[in-house]
């Protein structure tokens, strides 16, 4: 009786995740085609158990049987799905935990926390949030590859989809892009120095403290014309080298670290509009617009830094491709 | 991978859609699940039980099979024929392995 145990075992847990209206003739068949099976093998002079345990050895795992029979999917994502998921995580995985770290970090600046309860909670929400996307996106598709609805990938793929050639930042448009930027930044300051941009009290007055007019204001102009000569050698040499983005970075550090540090110390805005400012709303606002700034500025740094190795890094590529 | 292996992997990909034709060739007499496995076998079509068994399941919800239950002998059995539309794509497919047979005769010879 022991021999029908476990053909009646191996049945049952096939049947385990077969709907339940074909269980009873899936079952009765499964159970017909062993018994088969295993008669033929105790005709040829087998031991009743011995073929009973070839034949089910044979057949293999029942989950894996059963999966035949009702078609069930045996991985969490297949090729199907498998590059849109992939794609769609990196993506993600760019932007969420970037976003929440920061977004943290300035919630906790704006709190006034000290430096290191800045940096450790931002961590954290990093770390957290490439958990949940990771999870959350993995187990959306994964409920796809079971529904088999299309994904949101619109029609098969052409030529067109092919990525865009890696920027290389040595166009004529660029050098020219970024001089009209430089001298524009130029040009604003002297306007404020000067004339002041910001109307407040009934009056234009200087953004700007103006106690920065002369030293620091000429230390500025003189790492915007450094800026411009960066841009000049990057187009005659026809792309980014890694010296050139070195440069470049060390520029952006000395500039945006100068203003932010200014800012910090409050020496950077008219004090003058900073408390029409605080008298027009709060004092409060001053302090939290200043962060933001602060913050903003320390971004549109290190961007600024990083694309410059971005495009020398493609330029090296383009190099390496077609050697000259 | 071992060579074997290798080679063992092509043949069953050469392979995977003959044994579909020959069920639904052989299945114009009624057959059952290990019946049908021994006769495979025995014409050269060696098909596993946990291949075949899913297959004859397969082919019968597409309607190219029709079953029955047989409840004439001791041990009652499901025994599978080909329906009308089985018997169009037993056409379909001979015909289409013919013509692979022939391209392939056609390909450059080897030595």
């Amino acid at each position: 009786m022991d021999a029908t145990t476990l053909t009646d075992r191996y049945v049952d847990a096939a049947m385990h995740t077969v709907p339940e209206k074909q269980r009873a003739d899936l079952a009765a068949e499964l159970q017909a085609s062993i018994a088969d099976q295993v008669d033929a093998r105790v005709d040829s002079g087998e031991d009743a158990h011995a073929a009973e345990v070839a034949v089910l050895t044979e057949l293999g795992d029942p989950d894996v049987l059963a999966a035949g029979y009702t078609g069930r999917v045996l991985h969490l994502i297949g090729p199907r799905y498998y590059l849109d998921w992939w794609r769609l995580l990196k993506l993600l995985l760019w932007i969420v935990p970037a976003c929440t770290a920061f977004a943290i970090a300035l919630g906790q600046v704006i709190q006034l926390a000290p430096i290191g309860s800045v940096v450790g909670p931002a961590v954290v929400g990093a770390l957290g949030s490439v958990v949940q996307v990771c999870f959350w996106t993995t187990l959306v598709f994964v409920v796809l590859e079971r529904l088999g609805r299309e994904t949101m990938d619109a029609g098969p793929w052409t030529p067109d989809r092919l990525p865009a050639p890696r920027e290389r930042g040595a166009r004529f448009s660029d050098l020219v892009t970024s001089l009209v930027w430089l001298l524009l930044v130029a040009g604003a300051v002297l306007w404020d120095v000067f004339r002041g941009l910001a109307f407040a009290n009934g009056t234009w007055m200087p953004v700007f403290d103006p106690a920065l007019w002369p030293a620091w204001m000429i230390a500025l102009f003189a790492v915007l014309a450094a800026f411009a000569v960066v841009s000049v050698l990057v187009y005659r040499r026809g792309g980014w080298s890694y010296a050139l983005a070195a440069v470049h970075g060390i520029l952006d550090l000395l500039l945006f670290g100068a203003i932010i540090w200014l800012l910090l110390e409050g020496r950077l805005l008219n004090p003058a509009l900073v408390s029409a400012l605080g008298e027009a709303t709060s004092a409060e606002v001053p302090r939290i617009l200043g962060v933001l700034l602060a913050v903003g500025l320390a971004i549109v740094g290190v961007w600024d830094a990083l694309d410059a190795f971005r495009k020398a890094r493609g330029s090296n590529r383009a190099e390496t491709r077609v050697p000259a | 991978m071992s060579a074997d292996e290798i080679l063992d992997t092509h043949l069953q990909e050469l392979r995977r859609g003959t044994v579909v034709l020959a069920c639904l060739r052989l299945l114009t007499n009624p057959g059952y699940g290990y019946g049908l496995l021994e006769e495979l076998a025995a014409r050269g079509f060696a098909t596993d039980a946990n291949t075949l068994y899913p297959l004859l399941r397969r082919l019968d919800k597409q309607g190219y099979l029709t079953s029955e239950w047989n409840t004439d002998e001791a041990r009652p059995r499901k025994f599978y024929r080909t329906s009308a539309a089985g018997r169009t794509l037993a056409r379909s497919l001979t015909d289409d392995f013919r013509a692979i047979a022939a391209s392939i005769a056609d390909l450059p010879q080897e030595d």
